[in-house]
């Protein structure tokens, strides 16, 4: 038994930034690395299958990016997961994250898993769709926005909770091998020890390249994705209002700001 | 890896490490060529240097040396940084003003920047016409009543004098004769923040009995330098704000306080029922009000009697039966039948609690709820062993309640400083039961901020030992 848990490696925002000379992304100096929120629940669910099941269940985690996401990777093997995969090429520099699913496919074809889980979005794209294109590559049946999972390793199906609009929720049996979307919340993801940190250290990361995957530089890139950012910028600020005055008047000028709302 | 004898050692170690935030926490004790080496270590990326400008935690030697940068960016983040030194904070005001590309936001940081110097807020105050900036020294902290003054003085009649005026009237250092200047000047706002300012003059205290906005009358009656009978005439007004700002003011009357203990509005006889000068008479009448409210805070006072709090522990309400068992002379006696309360909260007060007897603990332990298991280990009567025991617990917030327990011994603590969680390693950096040796790991910390963490502490030591 296998779960590919597919992860990223996110740019945080620090509070003062600068737009790149070509205005498409952010300069790389004001970015902080980490790994994405969501994939942290996703590699805890995984675990919990693999630490809770009578089977053996092998988590593999994968990512697509450069050497700097072995650090994020590296976070990932010290919480337990038991191999971790890279893939890169400078070709896949600009991929969208439908050409991101055409890659995780193909990892998924190598190892055959038999689930793949994958954070709901990233927090710094926050396209919510490698998951889903990964599914529809592979044409597994998949399952978005999981909050809770009901699953025996080598059963045919699973039973996922979605969590929707309005605080609903829908109970949803899903075809295995799936892909899963997992949410925030679904669990709570462990410290890794310092135990697994040294070990991680000390643990291989298999560096993947396109034609280990049967794929190529027509496949990938901004030139072979279907979306592509034309700029990035700060929008104009909206209609903000500093209130001014003695703490008495601010408080004073604070209910009637919404007295006005209320109509009062 | 032994402990380093000296501060030379420390700094060489941090310059192997290789490790930005390392050299930060060493830079302090380094000298000459060592310093240079752990200068280029930090700022030789632009990255690093960013990230050390913003940091809340950089010390206030590398904030300095990065004052000379001329990267606009970096500049920014130390006008914001709180911990950029005065000496620098001026530095870059001078630099400012001299640099042909003057911007007004570096200005405004400045201004309102906790250390800035008194020289440079003159200097603002005195000359700069930008308002952002001027408002930011009139809410500066670190602005004199000198430089205040200075800044009313400027204007007659100018829209921005009534946003400094109201600015000036609540700063801590106005002083009572520039008060008086503006109670005489400002609308009722500023007369409000003047009579509550605590260098307002009897003078003006006296003037404002005849007032008669609320806003003033609120201010004025928690004032301790008022007559008997202004603050009877003022627990009788109709506002509940300024009936409550009387139930606050620890000079009024018991026959003042014994009235408002039945007063219409529950907001005062909840400020009425913290007093720790409650006659048996209030006492009773307010451990009876229908506002949980009201009996929580009861619960609470220190100065309410055994059979009161006995009352009170059977409440329905939760929260007033937790009050109880969080009062800090609350019985043994209670604190066993709340230990057994079916409500979770409440035995986690019990749980906290001080008076809270070994055996107690030792029952409670067993509790599965862990807001009780985190007052278990986080209380001084807790035993040893038991804290040891909840050393290995799953849930972080019981291991950080041992980590906070002031009673908890060295061989206790030890396992913690291989938890999982780098907070709780770098709580223990300063833990002054633990032994340097026993610490000294914590600078090779996966974690950058324990590492920062434990080599700032071996630094201080060197400072404080002199060595």
């Amino acid at each position: 038994m296998k779960i590919l848990v597919a992860v990223k490696q996110v740019a945080a925002l620090d509070e003062d930034f600068e737009i790149r000379a070509d205005e498409k992304d952010v300069d790389e100096d004001f970015l902080l690395y980490d790994l994405n929120e969501w994939d942290d629940f996703s590699l805890e669910e995984a675990m919990k299958i693999k630490e809770a099941g009578t089977t053996e269940v092998e988590v593999v985690v994968v990512s697509v990016g450069p050497d700097r996401v072995d650090e994020s990777l590296r976070k990932c093997l010290a919480k337990g997961a038991d191999r971790a995969i890279r893939v890169w090429d400078d070709s896949i520099e600009g991929s969208d994250a439908i050409a991101i699913g055409r890659i995780l496919a193909a990892i998924a074809k190598k190892e055959a898993p038999d689930m793949i889980f994958a954070g709901v979005q990233s927090s710094d794209q926050a396209y919510a769709s490698t998951g889903i294109s990964t599914a529809a590559y592979l044409n597994w049946p998949h399952a978005a926005v999981v909050a809770d999972l009901q699953y025996q390793p080598g059963n045919k199906s699973a039973v996922v909770r979605r969590e929707l609009e309005g605080g609903l929720l829908q109970e949803v049996e899903i075809n295995c091998p799936a892909v899963l979307t997992i949410q925030l919340g679904i669990n709570k993801p462990r410290y890794a020890s310092l135990r697994g940190i040294k070990q991680a250290a000390a643990k291989p990361i298999e560096e993947v390249t396109l034609a280990d995957i049967g794929l190529s530089g027509s496949d990938v890139g901004v030139g072979n994705s279907m979306s592509h950012v034309r700029r990035m910028y700060i929008p104009a600020k909206g209609r903000a209002e500093m209130i001014e005055g003695t703490i008495a008047e601010q408080a004073a000028k604070l209910i009637q700001i919404m007295n006005e709302f209320k109509g009062v | 890896m032994k402990l380093p004898e000296c501060a030379a050692a420390l700094v060489d170690l941090a310059l192997k490490a290789g490790d930005p935030y390392s050299a930060a926490a060493v830079h302090v004790i380094a000298a000459g060529k060592a310093r240079r080496k752990l200068e280029e270590l930090m700022f030789s990326k632009r990255r690093d240097a960013l990230a050390l400008a913003r940091w809340e935690h950089t010390p206030a030697s590398v904030l300095e040396a990065l004052c000379g940068a001329s990267d606009e960016a970096i500049v920014v983040r130390l006008d914001k940084n709180q911990n950029t030194p005065a000496q620098a904070i001026s530095r870059l005001y001078v630099t400012e003003s001299l640099s042909s590309k003057n911007s007004l936001s570096l200005t405004v940081l400045v201004a309102q920047h906790r250390h800035a110097s008194l020289a440079v807020l003159r200097n603002i105050a005195q000359f700069e016409n930008d308002e952002a900036s001027l408002l930011a020294v009139s809410k500066n902290l670190a602005s004199n009543s000198e430089v205040l003054s200075m800044l009313l003085s400027r204007f007659e009649s100018n829209s921005i004098l009534e946003a400094l005026q109201k600015n000036i009237s609540e700063h801590p250092s106005t002083s009572p004769q520039l008060l008086e200047q503006l109670y005489d000047k400002g609308d009722v706002y500023v007369k409000a923040a003047v009579i509550g300012h605590a260098n307002c003059s009897q003078r003006l205290i006296d003037q404002a009995v005849q007032e008669e906005s609320v806003l003033i009358q609120r201010q004025l009656a928690a004032d301790r330098r008022l007559s008997n009978d202004v603050i009877s005439r003022l627990s009788l007004h109709q506002d509940k704000s300024v009936r409550c700002a009387v139930a606050s003011n620890l000079t009024a009357p018991k026959d003042v306080i014994k009235s408002l203990a039945t007063d219409d509005s529950d907001v005062v006889r909840r400020v009425v029922a913290s007093r720790s000068d409650l006659t048996a008479h209030s006492i009773n009448s307010l451990m009876n009000d229908p506002d949980v409210w009201v009996r929580q805070k009861l619960a609470r006072n220190s100065i309410v009697p055994y059979r009161v709090l006995a009352k009170l522990s059977q409440d329905l309400q939760a929260d007033v039966r937790r009050g109880v068992a969080r009062n800090a002379k609350c019985s043994v006696k209670l604190l066993r039948v709340l230990a057994k309360d079916e409500d979770y909260w409440v035995r986690s007060a019990v749980a906290y609690q001080r008076r809270t007897p070994k055996q107690l603990l030792v029952d409670l332990v067993e509790d599965t709820a862990v807001d009780v298991l985190s007052g278990v280990a986080n209380n001084p009567n807790t035993p040893q062993k038991l804290l040891k025991k909840l050393t290995v617990s799953k849930e972080a917030d019981v291991r950080r309640g041992v980590i906070l327990n002031q009673s908890a011994t060295r061989l206790t603590l030890l396992p913690l400083l291989e938890d999982a969680y780098y907070l709780h390693r770098l709580m223990l950096v300063a833990n002054t039961k633990l032994k340097d040796k026993d610490k000294w790991h914590l600078c090779f910390d996966p974690d950058f901020q324990v590492r920062f963490a434990a080599f700032r502490y071996f630094a201080n030591s060197f400072i404080k030992s002199g060595s």
